[in-house]
């Protein structure tokens, strides 16, 4: 009994967390269409206030928690509501860069103003509580649990019964006309956000106590509310309550199970729980129990303006002249950051032909990145494959490491595109996100992959090479790599032209495949996989290809990337970090949508223009991940803006009556609505009147 | 060998609502067969269970000598069976050429273990015949280079159109292709269609709410109602139906 409420309790408690979190993600989804990937950025910002207010300027903790609440919760929620209405006809991989670029906003300013390291907020509930057998149950879990259920009834009534829950549903399918209806839908959707908010601010504060406040933590934890959300399908608030206290019992019990084993990637499950609950759901829910909420009458891309075969051919030819140029323009010492921009450039290639070319999304492509780095790197070490051509003594040549890294990274983009072939945008996205987040929290543990935090060599060709030893292999390993044309690689300047020969190659793939029937076909399913589909087309082995190709491609740049540094670390906040994931979707979201261009301008925005001034400022370069988000919301939202939607519908009647077209009649006076017109039909004898033209069967 | 479109006893369920009800249909090749019914009847499930698109629980659909059952819809368009969407499903960001282009590279693209890949000399002299061929059908070669995003719903209608055209269909289903057209349009939208099914001596299947185009080009009728086939018959019989009639209006007596 009590091994039971050992882990009950707490189960209870942390499930109750999840629930808060789970609610406000599904509410502000549900009601807006918007999935919102910032909303454990948000719940760490609640976090910080608090903790500001309470801990740094000694306020009561209830002000500090209504503080909080006002600023992050209802003012964030209103922000929200803005940013949410700008992104109601983008589509799917613009909604995602949106919310995905707040998340690094939020999240590097927090760490900018605060800090990477844990603030403690203190216990502000109370802990004592009366004792079941060896446990106690403190009176702060017991409000936080009853807090949940009640806020979960309460919005499950609501949702149900009242006129205002049944317009929160309506809204996103069709707010004209809901406001038909005599709802204003604006009003509606400012409604959900600011709950949605204060769902995840609440849920930050009351995680604090427990683990500290900080922002990685924070983000992570209620990213883990995205398994309870899938629970209940992103839509079914009980379901989500339900799946919220599963994860939460599961969390705190299987500890007590993995700590027997010696196997990190076992011990890591406990709290990879929420994601392998993500994926399971995504894989085996029937697809069209998860259907993309809202109206998806996205504004498509227009395409990039085409220029002719001589013009490409001639600006290609001189950004390689450029490239090639640059060791001998810039200082010897900046010479290996452009290295790692190079590698960086071969990733975000990777990434562009995915989100670009296909429509598809990736939220986990530096995990592709890392197995590249780690499987080249032991390679080159360890020498697995011994018996390849190539192959020195025990180890391969950093080609054939390179490649094969690469190859390796392919079974994984085959797993990433399963949910692609099964379901609908967003939720591709979701689910890469959890898959990036499980290969580092599980996989890079892996003795394949990192072997738990050590450093995987990765020796340069013709390199010597210390391995130390490890739990599973006794004997440290010392040696060279085998070398490359008898070229000295310590040398920066021949390694930059290595790593410039590999861009060279995977740019030549990508426009190979743009040229080809797949990228021309891979554009239509862009637009319209059903109808591409309805004329022959397979779009699940396009997608399938197009997936393995682009994690093939970034688990080479991961060779080459960890080259620059002869070695790789899967810890977190490191170069293959999930969110750095995150990063490079923001930065490539604000740098076009040119196949070969915009992935080496993002490359350069993110790794070489802080050695220039004024980025090499530190100031700057602590508000880098500010800057990329904040540009990567603005180019998502940019098509909408105008004056009427950043002042919103009120806003934009003030506008019309200023105009003089309003006359002091309401906004819903002057929608677009066309009177149903009725269709006279011409039968063989005379017309009869039948109904509407262009109605639906 | 013929390529008429052969449906028996179709049923589609979604829980427990039963959207199309032991439907039988039989759409001869060489002319235009109509499928009408008042809005909710269930022509676009219809459709979409004779493309593959949801699963019925029972029937089957045959294409010629070819049995369509539990092929999914890209194996469906490859024996033959094409479609277009109440809802136009165009590529937005591309233009018009590049729209006609793709339906058939989508067809030829099944055809070979790579063909998903590149396309061979042949196929590619395949497909710009097919497109320019099937642009000029429909009047709208002039608009070429311009991005289908940039149209009129009119000029849409027919790209779509002449995407289908282009690809190597045996049988096209067609749900509600002048909604969205005028009078003068619409004519014209069904001589492109007439002229196609006497050139081809292929078949179409047509949902459609007006009836003046209806009774301008199908030649065979069938009425849908909660699911149900009420009627069938010549354009002129069903128009004249009582029971047609009573299906679109309920109890209001016609003229």
């Amino acid at each position: 009994m009590n091994q039971f409420l050992n882990y009950m309790v707490p189960g209870v408690a942390d499930g109750s967390v999840y629930a808060l979190a789970a609610i406000g993600l599904v509410l502000t989804y549900k009601t807006s269409g918007v999935f919102n990937f910032a909303h454990g950025a948000l719940a760490a910002t609640g976090a910080y206030v608090f903790y500001e207010g309470y801990v740094e300027q000694g306020w009561k903790w209830p002000f500090a928690f209504l503080v909080s609440l006002l600023v992050v919760g209802v003012l964030g929620g209103l922000i929200l509501e803005r940013l949410a209405t700008l992104l109601a006809s983008a589509p799917t991989v613009t909604t995602v860069v949106a919310t995905v670029g707040l998340l690094v906003l939020l999240q590097s300013l927090m760490t900018a103003i605060y800090g990477a390291s844990d603030k403690k907020s203190g216990d502000f509930l109370p802990t004592n509580g009366p004792r079941v057998g060896d446990v106690t149950i403190s009176y702060g879990e017991m409000m936080i649990t009853g807090f949940c259920l009640g806020a979960a009834l309460a919005l499950f009534a609501f949702f149900g019964r009242t006129r205002m829950g049944r317009a929160m549903t309506a809204v996103v399918d069709d707010p004209n006309l809901l406001a038909l209806q005599k709802s204003n839908p604006a009003v509606v959707r400012r409604l959900s956000w600011v709950l949605g908010s204060c769902f995840a601010t609440i849920s930050g504060m009351l995680l604090a106590p427990k683990l500290g406040v900080s922002v990685g933590v924070l983000v992570l934890i209620v990213i883990a509310a995205y398994g309870a959300a899938a629970v209940g399908l992103f839509e079914n608030l009980p379901l989500t309550v339900a799946g919220a206290f599963f994860i939460g019992i599961l969390v705190n019990y299987l500890p007590s199970q993995t700590q027997k084993t010696q196997s990190l990637f076992l011990q890591s499950m406990p709290r990879n729980v929420p994601f392998i609950v993500l994926l399971l759901v995504f894989l085996f829910v029937p697809a069209r129990m998860l259907t993309e909420r809202g109206v998806r009458n996205a504004r498509r891309f227009k395409p990039p303006k085409a220029f002719s075969l001589p013009v490409t051919a001639a600006g290609l030819a001189a950004l390689l002249g450029l490239m090639i140029a640059v060791p001998h323009v810039v200082a010897e010492t900046d010479v290996t950051v452009y290295s790692a921009f190079v590698a960086y450039a071969i990733i975000f290639m990777s990434l562009g032909m995915l989100v670009w070319m296909s429509g598809q999304i990736s939220l986990c492509h530096l995990g592709f990145a890392a197995i590249g780095a780690t499987v080249s790197g032991k390679l080159m070490t360890l020498g697995f494959f011994g018996w390849l051509p190539l192959v020195g003594d025990k180890t391969v040549s950093w080609p054939v490491a390179v490649i094969i890294g690469g190859l390796v990274a392919i079974p994984f983009g085959a797993i990433v595109a399963i949910p692609a072939i099964r379901l609908a945008g967003i939720y591709v996205a979701i689910a890469t996100f959890g898959f990036g987040i499980l290969l580092q929290q599980a996989f890079y543990l892996a003795p394949v992959m990192f072997d738990g935090a050590s450093l995987v060599q990765h020796p340069r060709p013709g390199e010597e090479f210390s391995v130390g030893a490890t739990s599973k292999r006794f004997e440290p390993v010392e040696g060279t790599s085998a070398g490359l044309f008898g070229i000295d690689f310590s040398n920066e300047k021949n390694y930059y032209y290595l790593a410039l020969s590999v861009l060279v190659v995977m740019a030549a793939i990508v426009l190979l495949v743009q040229r080809s029937r797949l990228g021309a076909l891979l554009r239509a399913m862009a637009d319209s996989g059903v109808a591409l589909e309805a004329h022959g087309a397979n779009t699940n082995v396009m997608r399938i290809i197009v997936f393995c190709l682009s994690a093939f491609m970034a688990g080479v740049g991961g060779g080459v990337l960890a080259g620059v540094t002869q070695s790789a670390s899967g810890n977190p906040g490191g170069t293959f970090d999930y969110t750095v994931s995150l990063i490079f979707v923001a930065v490539l979201g604000f740098c076009g949508r040119r196949p070969i261009l915009s992935p080496i301008l993002a490359a350069f925005a993110f790794q070489v223009i802080k050695i220039y001034p004024p980025f090499d400022d530190p100031t700057m370069i602590k508000y880098r991940g500010v800057m990329f988000g904040a540009l990567a919301i603005f180019v998502a939202v940019a098509p909408a803006l105008n004056l009427n939607t950043l002042l919103g519908t009120r806003g934009k009647e003030r506008a019309l009556d200023a105009e003089g077209g309003g006359g002091g009649s309401s906004v819903r006076d002057r929608l677009d609505v066309t009177p149903v017109r009725p269709v006279t039909i011409r039968t063989v004898e005379e017309p009869v009147l039948l109904g509407s033209k262009g109605s639906g069967a | 060998m013929s390529v008429d479109l052969d449906v028996q006893n179709v049923t589609v369920r979604f829980g427990g609502i039963v959207a199309v009800n032991d439907a039988t249909l039989y759409a001869k090749q060489g002319q235009i067969t109509g499928l009408i019914g008042p809005n909710g009847a269930g022509k676009t499930t219809f459709f979409n269970a004779c493309t593959g698109r949801n699963h019925p629980q029972s029937g089957t659909v045959r294409l010629g000598e070819q049995d369509l059952h539990g092929h999914r819809s890209s194996n469906r368009a490859h024996h033959g069976l094409g479609r277009t969407f109440q809802r136009m499903e165009l590529f937005e960001s591309l233009t018009v050429l590049e729209n006609v282009r793709t339906g058939p590279a989508a067809f030829y693209s099944s055809y070979r273990p790579l063909g998903l890949l590149y396309s061979t000399r042949k196929e590619t002299k395949q497909i710009k015949a097919r497109a320019e061929e099937a642009m000029a059908h429909c009047h709208i070669a002039h608009l070429q280079n311009k991005t289908v995003g940039d149209l009129s719903t009119g000029q849409r209608r027919l790209v779509e159109l002449a995407r289908a055209i282009a690809t190597p269909f045996k049988f096209l289903l067609l749900d509600e292709p002048s909604s969205g057209l005028d009078v003068a349009e619409t004519h014209a939208f069904g001589k492109v269609l007439s002229d196609w099914v006497n050139e081809t001596g292929f078949g179409i299947l047509i949902v459609e709410h007006d009836m003046a185009l209806v009774s301008e080009i199908c030649q065979q009728i069938y009425v849908l109602d909660f699911g149900k086939i009420i009627y069938q018959g010549t354009t002129r019989e069903a128009l004249s139906s009582d029971l047609v009639k009573a299906a679109y209006l309920g109890e209001v007596s016609v003229a």
